[in-house]
């Protein structure tokens, strides 16, 4: 500024210096300092730029979000599922219902049967092609599954998954790389056509091209055509801020005509195709016509027609202002112009320029992901991901996750949760109620749905992982497995007594625990005291197995609990999350062979190459046909116990396994229960551990039953391993009975823990039998 | 005559050995030890009774599948392939029976006991499986050291043979 202004005052003070020679000598200094500063700047700063333009280009690795996938639904003769399921499945995958089927993404339906025209995909285990098939359902399953072609019969065939969540990388750019080859043509031509039609020529600056932007722009008074070549579009996207400046402008020059010496057009142009900006997504930038093909059309690429190319062409000039779906009429205006200019330059007939202009714009209502779309669930993902990746890795790799979530099953899980908390408002509990749901397979671990708020669109508390609360009756089976495990004590039969207990505690004080009912039952067998979850009883029979066991049983199944060894352990004085409750009843769920929990299957690169896999591992408990026998009480706890109004609530009489819970002062519901195939944990209660006026069957169950009410079910199985067995026994005195004897049940025991003692129908019934089987094997040649 | 005869048998003898030479090398020792320690004895015990007969048909190509990922030592390909069977079918004892040899042909010889070890609780309990069962988890405990639980485990697998009628 000062230099400026001094300048000035010395040409004011020297006004009248004539001398043309003058002149001369001065332009001659002037093309000398010219000179000086081109050498002296302008090739160092050319040097500069050549380095950043090759550095970066060729080391240029775009940041990739992670993509994270449901389980891939298979599709198979018997497979268990109603036509509401697949209906919902297919939807969450992104597929789109019209009348008649006719490419990759689209289904339609009759009755109940369902056309079905699946996209390929690259599984966990290798790719798989497009797949043109017809499902029909009827009620709970899938009666056959045929190829559209030919009418054969498919075993086997699976949906791919819907992807549920990106992890997106820290600048905010959504994208899915595509090579050049795989694009369509009409959209590499088509782009040039309508951006550079000298890009194969021009040496990354276009003289004419400018010059017939300025031409047309003095034409119209105003700015109407760009004179940048994709060369400088890229540039500018890649290297450069987006101001305004002279200097921008000639680095911008510079660094078109260093890329295109450096490397081919192909190169060039796919950089492009990758990079240009297409739309918004809430935070995130759409980046390239790969994710502006999903985003707005919810198809690959490769499968655009050249009515929706023509538009991802147009809404290069300006992806906000055409955004189709806000403003469809001006992005109709743009479509049409640009395969007006498609047909002009030959790259489509007039006639099919026309065709395609009559076209709707085709663009799905909204994007298939809204972002992440079950909170709760993605929240463990993350959370199992972290003991392996760092955030970074996740962010910017572009890694494919495969997850074992189940679409159909968390959707239940949701609105059971939510509706059941509103119903229970309704009954007279408090508004405020909270709860949680976890959802997995018995056999698997694999969590198929996780719930941690009643609202699963609110992102923050996840009540399912990290809600840490006492577990109530929850905890007694653990109790009644340790002392079915004493086969010289114990057996379902053996008597205890349900009487006050007093016991001393470490401050001195007495702590005497009463029934749910105030009262007390007397002498009551193993099962009753269960199936009825009597306190007094179980603390008495906790005493006998030992607190310190009971804590390491705890561990043993998978789950650590910080907590002192005091016998108020016995009757769930003790903190878990929903989690770690399901992890504890898998391992009964599938008498003794616990799984760990999963929400992840796989985790694969970009490019398909597994990097890790998380297979199914078995952990067998010890005394697993104690497991056996303890997995048939639990089966009473809804047959004849706390749990009895279950089966009305899920409209099905399905043999099931529960265990009800409820902390002191009703301030936790917990219900948990398990089928063959599900195992599932719901919790209700206030966040600031205030008295909710909850029970376990008054909250906890009617969730529980709603979302099974809504399953495929099947029933519990319960065959008891090697060790133990079924004997006919006489109810009231636990003796020895037979079948179709009076008061005679069948019941599992350890063996070893049998009676000796015979009824005396038992004992007559034995010998028939045991003549019988003579007779059945010798009998015809004793005759 | 003779000379002829004794030209076929050097000619058969060449091709014969030749193909010792060219086999892909030794098989390795657990794929090995699967074939002469578990399959070809229970198959013997058994006569070929197969007592689980398959009926899904989905399972039954995933089995197919998996048993040609496995024959070509693709081990890992094999397990996803039982594993999706197991989704369809997770009580399947012949499913985990296969998943139990595949992992004791990579000398996962824990994953192999428990796999077995699940079979046998959900599976028949007699029978050629049965059989598979006992053999698997006695070659898995020999190698993991219980010398003595092998040896019960492989008296076991005979007795899977032995059906007795019960109050006999």
């Amino acid at each position: 500024m000062t230099k400026a202004r001094k300048k000035k005052t010395t040409k004011k003070r020297k006004p009248a210096v004539p001398a043309k020679n003058r002149w001369g000598g001065r332009l001659w200094r002037l093309f000398l300092l010219l000179c000086g500063i081109s050498l002296g700047v302008l090739v160092p700063w050319t040097a500069y730029l050549n380095h950043q333009v090759t550095t970066e280009f060729e080391g240029r690795k775009w940041d990739l979000p992670s993509r994270v996938y449901a389980r891939p639904l298979a599709v198979y003769p018997g497979a268990l599922m109603t036509l509401d399921d697949l209906l919902l499945e297919l939807r969450v995958a992104g597929y789109r219902e019209t009348a008649r089927v006719s490419q990759p993404g689209q289904f339609s339906r009759q009755g109940s049967t369902v056309e079905i025209y699946r996209r390929a995909f690259r599984f966990q285990d290798g790719r798989e092609g497009e797949q043109h098939f017809r499902v029909v359902v009827t009620g709970q399953s899938v009666k056959s599954v045929t190829a559209v072609s030919n009418g054969q019969e498919l075993g086997l065939t699976r949906l791919e998954p819907a992807e549920i969540a990106s992890i997106y990388p820290l600048q905010k750019e959504d994208r899915t790389l595509v090579r050049i080859e795989d694009v369509p043509p009409l959209l590499v031509t088509g782009l040039q056509a309508i951006e550079d039609r000298n890009f194969k020529h021009h040496p990354g600056v276009d003289m004419r091209g400018i010059a017939r932007a300025a031409l047309a722009n003095l034409k119209a008074g105003h700015a109407v055509q760009g004179g940048s070549t994709l060369t400088q579009q890229l540039v500018k996207n890649y290297f450069l801020s987006h101001e305004r400046t002279l200097l921008r402008k000639v680095n911008e020059a510079i660094m078109a005509l260093l890329l295109e010496a450096h490397y081919d057009k192909a190169d060039i142009l796919q950089a492009y195709l990758n990079e240009v900006f297409l739309g918004q997504q809430g935070a995130y930038a759409v980046h390239g016509f790969g994710r502006a093909s999903e985003f707005y059309f919810d198809q690959p690429l490769q499968q655009l027609q050249e009515h929706e190319v023509a538009l991802l062409v147009g809404m290069v000039k300006g992806a906000s202002y055409y955004n189709p779906r806000r403003n469809p009429e001006r992005a109709t205006q743009r479509r049409n112009q640009v395969l007006a200019d498609f047909a002009e330059t030959g790259l489509l007939t007039p006639a099919e320029a026309e065709a395609a202009a009559a076209r709707g714009l085709d663009v799905t209502p909204s994007p298939r992901t809204r972002g992440t779309r079950y909170l709760s669930f993605v929240d463990l993902v993350r959370r199992q991901l972290a003991q392996v990746y760092q955030e970074d890795d996740l962010r910017t790799e572009g890694l494919r996750i495969f997850t074992t979530l189940s679409p159909s099953e968390q959707e239940k899980a949701q609105q059971a949760l939510s509706k059941g908390l509103v119903d229970l408002a309704q009954r007279g509990l408090p508004t405020d109620l909270q709860g949680a749901v976890v959802l997995a397979d018995t056999a698997s671990g694999e969590v198929r749905a996780l719930v941690g708020d009643r609202d699963p669109n609110r992102p923050g508390f996840n009540r399912a992982i990290h809600a840490r609360r006492q577990v109530g009756s929850v905890i007694k089976p653990l109790v009644y497995l340790l002392a079915l495990e004493h086969v010289n004590d114990y057996n379902l039969l053996t008597r205890i007594e349900d009487e006050a207990v007093a016991l001393k505690q470490p401050d001195g004080s007495t702590w005497s625990p009463q029934n749910f009912d105030n009262r007390s039952h007397g002498n009551v067998t193993l099962l009753e005291a269960l199936t009825r979850s009597y306190n007094q009883a179980t603390v008495r029979l906790g005493l006998e197995v030992g607190v310190n066991q009971l804590l390491s049983r705890i561990e043993q199944l998978g789950v650590s609990a910080e907590v002192d060894a005091v016998p108020s352990v016995f009757l769930g004085a003790v903190e878990l999350t929903p989690l770690e409750v399901t992890q504890i009843y898998q391992s009964i769920a599938n008498t003794g062979f616990s799984v760990p929990l999963r929400s992840l299957t796989a985790v694969q690169t970009a490019n398909g190459e597994e990097l890790v896999r998380y297979p199914l591992r078995l952990m067998p408990q010890a005394h697993r046909e104690a497991i056996g026998v303890l997995n048939y009480a639990l089966t009473q706890v809804v047959e004849q116990g706390t749990a009895k109004s279950l089966p009305a609530q899920m409209g099905k009489q399905v043999t099931v396994a529960g265990k009800t819970g409820t902390t002191n002062d009703r301030r936790d519901s917990w219900f948990v229960g398990y089928t063959r195939n599900r195992v599932a944990v719901a919790w209700v209660g206030k966040d600031d551990f205030s008295p909710a006026g909850v029970t376990g069957s008054n909250a906890a169950m009617r969730i529980w039953g709603e979302l099974f009410r809504q399953l495929p079910i099947e029933p519990v199985d319960l065959r008891v391993p090697d060790g133990a067995q079924y004997l006919w026994v006489d109810g009231q005195s636990g003796r020895l009975s037979a079948e179709g004897c009076a008061g005679a049940i069948q019941i599992p025991y350890v063996d070893g823990s049998e009676p000796l003692d015979m009824t005396a129908c038992g004992a007559t019934a034995q010998d028939s039998s045991k003549e019988s089987i003579w007779k059945k094997w010798f009998g015809n040649k004793k005759n | 005559m003779e000379i002829r005869k004794i030209r076929n048998l050097v000619l058969f003898l060449a091709v014969f050995l030749g193909a010792c030479a060219t086999s892909p090398g030794p098989a390795p020792g657990g794929s090995h030890e699967v074939e002469t320690r578990v399959r070809q004895p229970a198959q013997q015990d058994s006569a070929g009774v197969q007592v689980f007969p398959l009926e899904n048909p989905a399972v039954t190509e995933l089995l197919a599948d998996a048993s040609a990922a496995e024959s070509s030592g693709r081990y890992e390909q094999a397990s996803m392939l039982l594993e999706r069977a197991l989704r369809i079918q997770p009580r399947n004892p012949e499913i985990l029976q296969n998943l139990a040899e595949v992992q004791l042909q990579v000398r996962d010889y824990e994953q192999a006991l428990n796999f077995a070890s699940r079979s046998y609780d959900l599976g028949p309990r007699v029978g050629e499986i049965c059989s598979r069962n006992w053999r698997t988890i006695s070659v898995s405990r020999e190698h993991l050291g219980d010398h003595r639980g092998s040896v019960e485990a492989e008296q076991r697998a005979k007795s899977c043979m032995i059906t007795k009628p019960e109050g006999l």
